[in-house]
This record gives structure tokens, C-alpha cells and sequence, in this order.
């Protein structure tokens, strides 16, 4: 129950999941007040420096959880949202409607997702609701492939049989015999999906289609930090750690269910 | 053989028809009028439909689609909005640059994957590195890594040019030192997913009989691990190299833009900055037809390698 990497990864996610809740009180400064002090180095009173406009730059880190939190999170339920009754209803139903449905799972599984995020978040714009759902329709086919592969062997078993044979419907026994034997992996795929999408979209941000600004971001400030690297590395490294540890934590969780 | 690959290939064609289709469809009608998108949101729709008629674009969408499949069957990916230099033109030197660093990138992967999980000295030591750094590679985005090494490398040390490219022209020293930063920071997230993949093979293939009368007969413990054990936990990692060489794009596009390297990936990333919609359309065209390409490759490749699968 309790591996190692279980407890440092709920540890990490406990972490991220303060700063984003208690940012309010945690972070020393207003994230989005500038000041005339710019661009200086680590001190007693800016643990991190301050950016390019005297944003102190700790306190954008602190706040800049509630974005990754907010879209990694969303997105995630976004992809459960689609590829659960999708992968549900091939994997019970099987027949034409599975092979179709793999097929159309294939196709898309193969695409780079950060390029389709890429392309569609052109599109549609971004905003923290277009990344959540882009994401989240990049990802549903790996969700939707997983909850079939564990429904197939679920359909065959013998409670299921019997549920069958005292008439239940396929509704019925979908939602109360089958869906509740595939939430360890669900629970499991959530937060992959959680990783996946903070990954993706940090570096959606890294690339200029992130969150506008002046909403702390972490792959944005990455990216405004990256010219004044050899000035105060801080100002990249700082939200990057932040950016590792959070995917990481996600990861170590979602990965030890196997 | 030759029916199996023969098949494999026809099978692929409806995908791709199916992938470029969804994807012409979508960019163009989402995206509105590329005229639109061009001139910006102050221009007049007189303006916006005439450039829509000078590029045809008032016509219906299959029309459109097809005139493009059919030029681009001949090369033809017409022309950039922004340079008006041919897309083809401009795309082409780009792709060997993003090849170079992808075969480089998952090379260096893949090599180091099965080294570093196969040397039998230290698995107590090495080990719980490996896996650390596995961790590591999975888990940091591109963009950090590549900066942390940049921060290291380049400013710290002055070892290694932060960013930019040198072309093989003015000298392979000069090329290569401008790779490595870039090449280093692509591999890592595939040498983290190939270790995972072949130490569990190779986990599995140390436990056969084969490898343990191979140290009973007294062969030495490297060349038992080299030459009996590696052989035989390697395919998985072939896979794995053929299906990641299309996802690999995701990466490089962001690699390219933090080491400000010419290729595919940031010439995508510019082309969105610049909505220009012609370039953007080819590439992203090129990626799900290479990325469908070496999934069938990868899968030909499985199936030369192992004949059990060769039934079907």
C-alpha cells in the first residue's frame, strides 16, 4: 500500500496542492504587483529574485500552482469524461461497435499529442477552459483504449454472467458490476493524465501558446526568464523545478498501480 | 514477406487519407477564413473575400483538399503567405536538420538504455542511479532540461554554445558541439521509457536457463550479460524506438525553440506566431504522414523480427 514512491509522490502532490489552496496566505508578496526592485538576485527578503517587472518571483511560483492544477486536473476529467463510456461501452458491447471504436482509438493514439495540442490550441485560442478541454480531447483515447482492455476480461466473469441472467440491463450492470472494477486503473490513469497534462501544457506555455499573461504560469515564466539566465538563473530554474516535481509527483503516484 | 509488408502498406493508406483529411477539414474550418486570419481582424470583407478568391479558398472544402493532396503529391505545397518563398522550399532544409537530431536523440537513447541496465558491475550502486535518472528524464519537460544544461554548460562552464546551429559546411567539430546540449536534452525523456521497458526484459531473460549454464560453463559475468542476455531482451526496444520516432516531433518542436535550431519544429512554432497558414498546413500534414509511416515501419520491422507473428 504505502511504497516508497507512493508516499514521495502523495507528498509532492500534497505539496503542490497547498501552495495552490493556501497560496493566499503562503506567498510573501501580491503575484501581480510590480515594483522598481528588477530583476534582483535571491535575497533574505525575494527567496527567488524578481522578474524583468519587480514581480517577486517566489510568489508567482506559489500562485502559478493554481494554473497547473486548475488545466492538469481538468484536463484529466475532461479525458475520463470521453474515453470512460467510450472504452465502458466497446469493451461491453464488443461486436462493430468495438472495432470501430479501436480503429478511431488507433488512429489518434499514433499523433504526437503535443503537436495536435499545438495545432488545436491555435484554433480555438488559449485560455485555462480551451487548454483543460484540448488537452483533455488529446488524451481521451489512451484513457478510453485502457478502460476497454480492462472491462474485456471483467465482461467474462462470473458475477457478471449472473447479473446477466437475472435480467439486469446493460446500464445497470455497466454502472454497478463493471465500472467500480476499473477504478483502481481509473484512479490510476487520473492522475497519469494529471502528469501528462501539466507536461504538455508547460510546454504549450514555453512556446507562447499559454496562458496570457499576466497570470502566473510556470512554463511562461520559464520562458520570460530564459533571457536574463546568466542575470538570475532563479527566474527560469524556480517555476521549472516547480513544473518537475509537480508532473513528477502525478507520475510516481499514477505509475505504482500497475 | 513481401505480401505481409505489401499488406501492412495498403492498410496504412486509408488511415493517412483518413488523418489528413480530418486534419484539412479542421484547420481550415475552425481556423475561418485563412484570407481572414491573414489580414487581420481590422480588414474589410471586401478584402477578405478577394483574397479568398485569388487562393481559391471560397471553394468547397473536398475540392480544396483534394487540389492540395494532388499538388502536394507532385511537391507542390505552394506558397508561404508571409515569404511567398515556396513551402517546399523553405520546409526542406528543415527536415534534415530535425532528422539529424531525432536519430542522434533516440540513438543516444536507446544505447544508453541497454548499457546502463545491462552492465553487470555495481547493480547495487548503478542501479538506483539509473532509475533516478530514468525518473528524471520521464518527468522534466524538455524545455527545463535543456535550460538546466544551458545554465551548466554554457554559462556556468562555458564548455558548450547555449543556443544556434552550424551547419556541416563550416566543420563537423563545430556542428557537432552544437548538437550535444540539444541532443542530450531530446533523448532523455526516451532514455528514461527505453530503460523501463528493456530492464524488464532483461530482468525476465536473466532468470532463463540459457543464461545460467551460460555463468555455470564459467563465461565471464560481461559477456554472459553482452553477448547471451542482451540479444534476447532487445526487441521490445526496437518497438519502442519505431513507435516513438513520430512522437519524438513533439519534443524536438520544442528542443528546436529553446536551442534556436533551423529545423521542422520551430519553423511550425513561427509559422503559428505568423498564422501562416500554408506552411503551418504542410508540416503538420508531413508529422501524421511521417508519424503513420513509422508505425508501419516499426510494425514491418516486428514482424521480419519475429516470426511467431507472422500468421496473420
Amino acid at each position: 500500500m504505502f511504497t516508497p514512491r507512493r508516499i514521495v509522490g502523495f507528498a509532492l502532490i500534497g505539496l503542490i496542492l497547498a501552495c495552490a489552496l493556501l497560496a493566499h496566505w503562503i506567498a510573501p508578496y501580491d503575484p501581480l504587483r510590480s515594483s522598481v526592485a528588477m530583476l534582483s538576485p535571491a535575497s533574505a527578503a525575494h527567496f527567488l529574485g524578481t522578474d524583468e517587472l519587480g514581480r517577486d518571483v517566489l510568489s508567482r511560483v506559489i500562485y502559478g500552482a493554481r494554473t497547473s492544477l486548475a488545466i492538469g486536473s481538468g484536463a484529466a476529467l475532461v479525458a475520463m469524461l470521453i474515453g470512460a463510456p467510450v472504452g465502458l461501452m466497446a469493451g461491453y458491447f464488443g461486436g462493430r461497435l468495438d472495432i470501430v471504436t479501436v480503429m478511431l482509438i488507433d488512429l489518434f493514439v499514433a499523433l504526437p499529442g503535443l503537436v495536435l495540442a499545438l495545432v488545436i490550441t491555435v484554433m480555438v485560442g488559449p485560455s485555462l477552459q480551451n487548454l483543460a478541454l484540448v488537452l483533455g480531447f488529446v488524451m481521451w483515447p489512451s484513457v478510453a483504449r485502457l478502460i476497454r482492455g480492462q472491462v474485456l476480461p471483467i465482461r467474462e466473469a462470473t458475477f457478471v454472467e449472473a447479473a446477466r441472467a437475472a435480467g439486469g440491463s446493460p446500464a445497470w450492470i455497466i454502472s454497478q458490476h463493471i465500472w467500480p472494477n476499473t477504478m483502481r486503473v481509473v484512479a490510476a490513469q487520473f492522475a497519469v493524465s494529471v502528469s501528462f497534462a501539466i507536461f504538455t501544457s508547460s510546454s504549450l506555455s514555453f512556446l507562447g501558446l499559454g496562458i496570457p499573461p499576466p497570470t502566473p504560469d510556470w512554463g511562461g515564466m520559464v520562458r520570460a526568464g530564459y533571457d536574463f539566465l546568466a542575470v538570475n538563473p532563479l527566474l527560469s530554474l524556480g517555476p521549472g523545478t516547480a513544473v518537475g516535481l509537480t508532473v513528477l509527483g502525478f507520475y510516481l503516484v499514477g505509475s505504482s498501480v500497475e | 514477406m513481401l505480401t505481409v509488408v505489401v499488406r501492412r502498406f495498403l492498410l496504412a493508406i486509408p488511415t493517412m487519407i483518413t488523418l489528413t483529411a480530418l486534419l484539412f477539414f479542421s484547420l481550415t474550418a475552425i481556423l475561418g477564413s485563412p484570407a481572414a486570419l491573414m489580414l487581420g481582424q481590422d480588414a474589410s470583407p471586401e478584402a477578405i473575400a478577394a483574397l479568398n478568391a485569388r487562393y481559391g479558398f471560397d471553394r468547397p472544402l473536398y475540392v480544396q483538399y483534394f487540389d492540395w493532396i494532388t499538388s502536394a503529391a507532385r511537391g507542390d505545397f505552394g506558397r508561404s503567405h508571409t515569404t511567398q518563398q515556396s513551402v517546399a522550399a523553405a520546409i526542406l532544409p528543415c527536415i534534415l536538420v530535425t532528422l539529424e537530431l531525432a536519430a542522434l536523440a533516440i540513438v543516444l537513447a536507446a544505447v544508453a538504455a541497454v548499457v546502463t541496465n545491462t552492465l553487470p558491475v555495481g547493480r547495487h550502486t548503478l542501479g538506483p542511479l539509473v532509475v533516478a535518472a530514468n525518473l528524471i528524464g520521464i518527468t522534466v519537460p524538455n524545455f527545463m532540461l535543456g535550460i538546466s544544461l544551458i545554465f551548466v554548460f554554457s554559462v556556468g562552464l562555458g564548455w558548450l554554445p547555449s543556443t544556434g546551429w552550424s551547419p556541416w559546411s563550416l566543420g563537423a567539430f563545430e556542428h557537432l558541439k552544437h548538437m550535444i546540449l540539444p541532443v542530450v536534452t531530446l533523448s532523455a525523456y526516451y532514455f528514461g521509457v527505453f530503460s523501463i521497458v528493456y530492464r524488464a526484459e532483461y530482468r525476465d531473460v536473466e532468470k532463463r536457463l540459457f543464461v545460467q549454464a551460460a555463468r555455470a560453463k564459467g563465461i565471464s559475468r560481461s559477456r554472459v550479460a553482452f553477448r547471451h542476455a542482451l540479444p534476447n531482451a532487445i526487441l521490445p526496444v526496437i518497438t519502442f524506438v519505431g513507435l516513438s520516432m513520430g512522437q519524438l516531433t513533439g519534443g524536438a518542436v520544442v528542443t528546436e525553440t529553446l536551442f534556436s535550431m533551423p529545423g521542422i519544429g520551430r519553423l511550425l512554432v513561427s509559422s503559428i506566431a505568423s498564422h501562416d497558414f500554408p506552411v503551418m498546413l504542410a508540416i503538420a500534414m508531413m508529422i501524421v504522414v511521417g508519424v503513420v509511416l513509422m508505425n508501419l515501419l516499426a510494425d514491418i520491422a516486428y514482424t521480419v523480427a519475429n516470426p511467431q507473428i507472422r500468421i496473420h
